[in-house]
């Protein structure tokens, strides 16, 4: 940097300065706290920055704490001190600083970019669906329920979803929400101290014998605590889905509404819709999730999205995890990329859970090619076509644990 | 751990440069601003980046600029106060115990909870630490911690101070330097990102590559070290399972200086090819991209 440029700020209210700086960005949204302003105005002092380049630094290293927030900061910083006409301190900006364009922050978050946009096979859509046979037995369940229903819900249970208007399905989301109270769990290597607990916790033990002249009556035992697996829900929001994807996202709201889901829509591009299901009014996050996803009613790259899905960020978050697709396995990419996702992602996932509303057809075999393709990889086949479907989908959700073999549980 | 101690701490980022350059580590200048501060004010550092970025190295390199001891805490799940602050000698305690009964001594509750019978994990360590100036703590991978830990190391990060409920609070003499990383498998809370001042690494561009090339492989020749810093900006752009980081381009060059290349060909890109790739798909993918890449 050019040495024997002047401080930037020689007469200027070091704190001032700070705080000034913090509301504006306060006012775009990124969070700033006030241990952050106080180690700017400390660090104006110790550094005090002769280029622009170095008071970008100053103030990103102490006033942004997250990553998501480097852009919107360094949009603001260019607004503020680059874009501006005015020239810090005569000759701030060196021929250096003009080749030194802004670092970028916008890259750290893992980029969906949409795929290339696909026609849809138009109407009638090519389900390899076995013909009826006369007489066939239906497929008599006895799903036990959970708990009592709400007459209200319960009259909608059975009522496929494609058949239900808005109020119905308003009510179903609220109902799912509530019903989503247990959550698919794992043993951490943390333990606590709990009685009738599988080791000796020696340092309870020893505490509490001092109640009995250092004698270690007593044994305190510790347990392994139970911690939430992530659930990963990724629905397909393409034509062929239409009828289901409203009904799906009521799921995925529940689901992102604990906190501990990742929720992703995929068409021909894929669209994490967490942040905006999140929000308190259903109707509100339903507009939000609806804006987001541009590409409704498109055409399907699941094999792609997956791929995408499992490259970005919170890919790494299904390590353990459940992972939910909706699809009905309709498919434009090829049946062996989809199979080369699913390995991936069974790998890394607990368990895979596919929901596909087409299961319930009578006589439905999954002959699609992709279908096909992704089942070897599948824990369980559901069909989640109506509430009923969806509440015995989220109890294997929940409850994901198939031991061993892992058998391919289909409930059609 | 040969350099000896800077008569003066760095005074500026640019002299926090020269500090890592010496001891082969290329700091750009926000890596170095955020050092710098982070010595300066005494706050913890957090350093979030991909994986092989060059996080961990920045604190072991910076212990040894500063010639300081570098005490190191490698987080996971589970981890608790008994392996990261401090534990109590249970076994020490109850022969204690037995001792004084056999020689009916009275014994008091403060002589069983003294330091005697205090193991030091490596905060509680870094706090009591009495040198000359104070050492690095490197809380390597917090984010494989779980979120119960981060709250333990909130006192520490805040005031820099270890309290034990029977004997009282230790406080740093001088604000120790902690440097803390994160690959951002999970997000950390906004109340230890608070207390730290925050940086994100990036990849090291083209030109600093093939210079962080030339100075950790001597024995590679110029050619060879730009073409592979190429090859490896190239398998970046690429729809690989893991990018491969600066550490993994490392690895590589030195393979291919000890099988002898001395410019990049096809063959030696394949017979190396386990040192940039860590998947299955990824050693395909790479392959594919060395039958395709302009060599030289």
């Amino acid at each position: 940097m050019s040495d024997v440029a002047a401080p930037l700020f020689r007469a200027v209210d070091r704190a001032a300065f700070a705080v000034a700086l913090g509301q504006r960005l306060r006012a775009v949204g990124v969070p700033v706290t006030s241990t952050a302003l106080s180690a700017l105005t400390e660090g104006l002092a110790v550094a005090p920055p002769r280029t622009v380049t170095a008071l970008y630094w100053l103030c990103r290293v102490t006033l942004v704490h997250q990553p998501h927030d480097l852009a919107t900061f360094d949009r603001l910083f260019d607004q503020v001190f680059r874009d501006v006409g005015l020239r810090l301190g005569g000759q701030a900006e060196g021929p250096d600083d003009a080749a030194l364009t802004a670092p970028d922050g916008a890259e750290h978050q893992p980029t969906l970019a949409p795929g290339p946009q696909e026609a849809t096979t138009a109407e009638s859509l090519p389900w390899h669906t076995l013909p009826r046979v006369t007489g066939s037995d239906e497929p008599a369940e006895g799903q036990a329920l959970p708990e009592l229903m709400p007459s209200a819900v319960d009259a909608v249970a059975e009522v496929a979803f494609e058949d239900l208007d808005e109020t119905q399905l308003a009510l179903v989301g609220a109902w799912l929400e509530r019903s989503l109270r247990r959550w698919p769990m794992r043993t951490s290597r943390r333990h606590r101290v709990v009685p009738g607990g599988r080791r000796i916790a020696l340092r309870e033990t020893l505490a509490r014998s001092r109640r009995t002249g250092w004698e270690p009556v007593e044994l305190s035992r510790s347990r392994a605590v139970l911690r939430p697996r992530p659930v990963t829900m990724l629905v397909d929001v393409s034509e062929s889905m239409q009828a289901y994807s409203t009904a799906y996202l009521h799921v995925m709201r529940a689901l992102a509404r604990s906190g501990r889901a990742e929720t992703f829509a995929c068409s021909t591009s894929l669209t994490r819709l967490t942040p905006a299901l999140g929000h308190r009014s259903a109707q509100v996050a339903m507009a939000l999730a609806s804006d987001q996803v541009t590409d409704r009613y498109g055409g399907t790259r699941l094999a792609t999205n997956l791929a995408r899905l499992l490259a970005s960020r919170q890919g790494q978050a299904l390590r353990g995890g459940v992972l939910v697709v909706a699809s009905d396995g309709w498919d434009s990419d090829e049946p062996e990329l989809l199979a080369r996702a699913m390995k991936r992602a069974r790998l890394r996932a607990h368990a895979v859970v596919w929901l596909n509303p087409r299961v319930a057809a009578p006589g439905f075999e999954p002959l699609v090619g992709s279908m096909a393709a992704a089942l070897p990889y599948c824990d369980a086949f559901l069909p989640a076509h109506t509430l009923r479907a969806v509440l015995a989908a989220l109890d294997v959700i929940v409850q994901p644990d198939v031991p061993g073999g892992r058998p391919l549980t289909t409930t059609a | 751990m040969t350099a000896a101690p800077p008569a003066v701490p760095p005074t500026s980022a640019d002299d926090v440069r020269r500090l890592l350059d010496a001891q082969d580590y290329l700091a750009d200048e926000g890596t170095a601003t955020a050092v710098f501060l982070s010595l300066r004010l005494g706050l913890p550092l957090l350093l979030e980046g991909e994986p092989g970025v060059g996080k961990t190295a920045a604190a072991k390199v910076l212990a040894r600029a500063l010639g300081v001891p570098l005490i190191r805490l490698q987080c996971y799940e589970g981890l608790s106060a008994s392996e990261a602050l401090y534990d109590w000698n249970y076994q020490r305690q109850l022969l204690a115990i037995r001792l004084a009964e056999a020689r009916h001594e009275k014994l008091a509750e403060s002589d069983l909870f003294s330091e005697e019978y205090l193991l030091e994990r490596p905060i509680l360590q870094c706090v009591r630490y009495d040198g000359p100036a104070s050492p690095v703590l490197l809380i390597d991978e917090i984010d494989r911690a779980d979120d119960e830990f981060e709250a333990l190391l909130l006192e520490f990060l805040g005031e820099g101070s270890v309290t034990v409920p029977e004997l009282g609070t230790f406080t740093a003499r001088r604000p120790p330097t902690v440097v803390l990383t994160s690959n951002r498998s999970r997000d950390l809370h906004d109340a230890l990102r608070r207390r730290c001042l925050y940086h994100w690494l990036e990849f090291p561009s083209a030109a600093r590559a093939i210079e962080i090339l030339r100075r950790t492989v001597p024995e590679a020749n110029a050619a060879l070290i730009e073409s592979a810093a190429q090859f490896v900006g190239h398998v970046r752009s690429l729809d690989v399972d893991k990018a491969p980081g600066v550490a993994e381009a490392i690895n590589w060059v030195a393979a291919l200086a000890v099988l002898g290349a001395t410019s990049l060909v096809r063959e030696d890109v394949l017979a190396t090819i386990s040192a940039l790739a860590k998947t299955p798909d990824d050693r395909d993918l790479l392959a594919e991209a060395a039958d395709t890449f302009a060599f030289g």
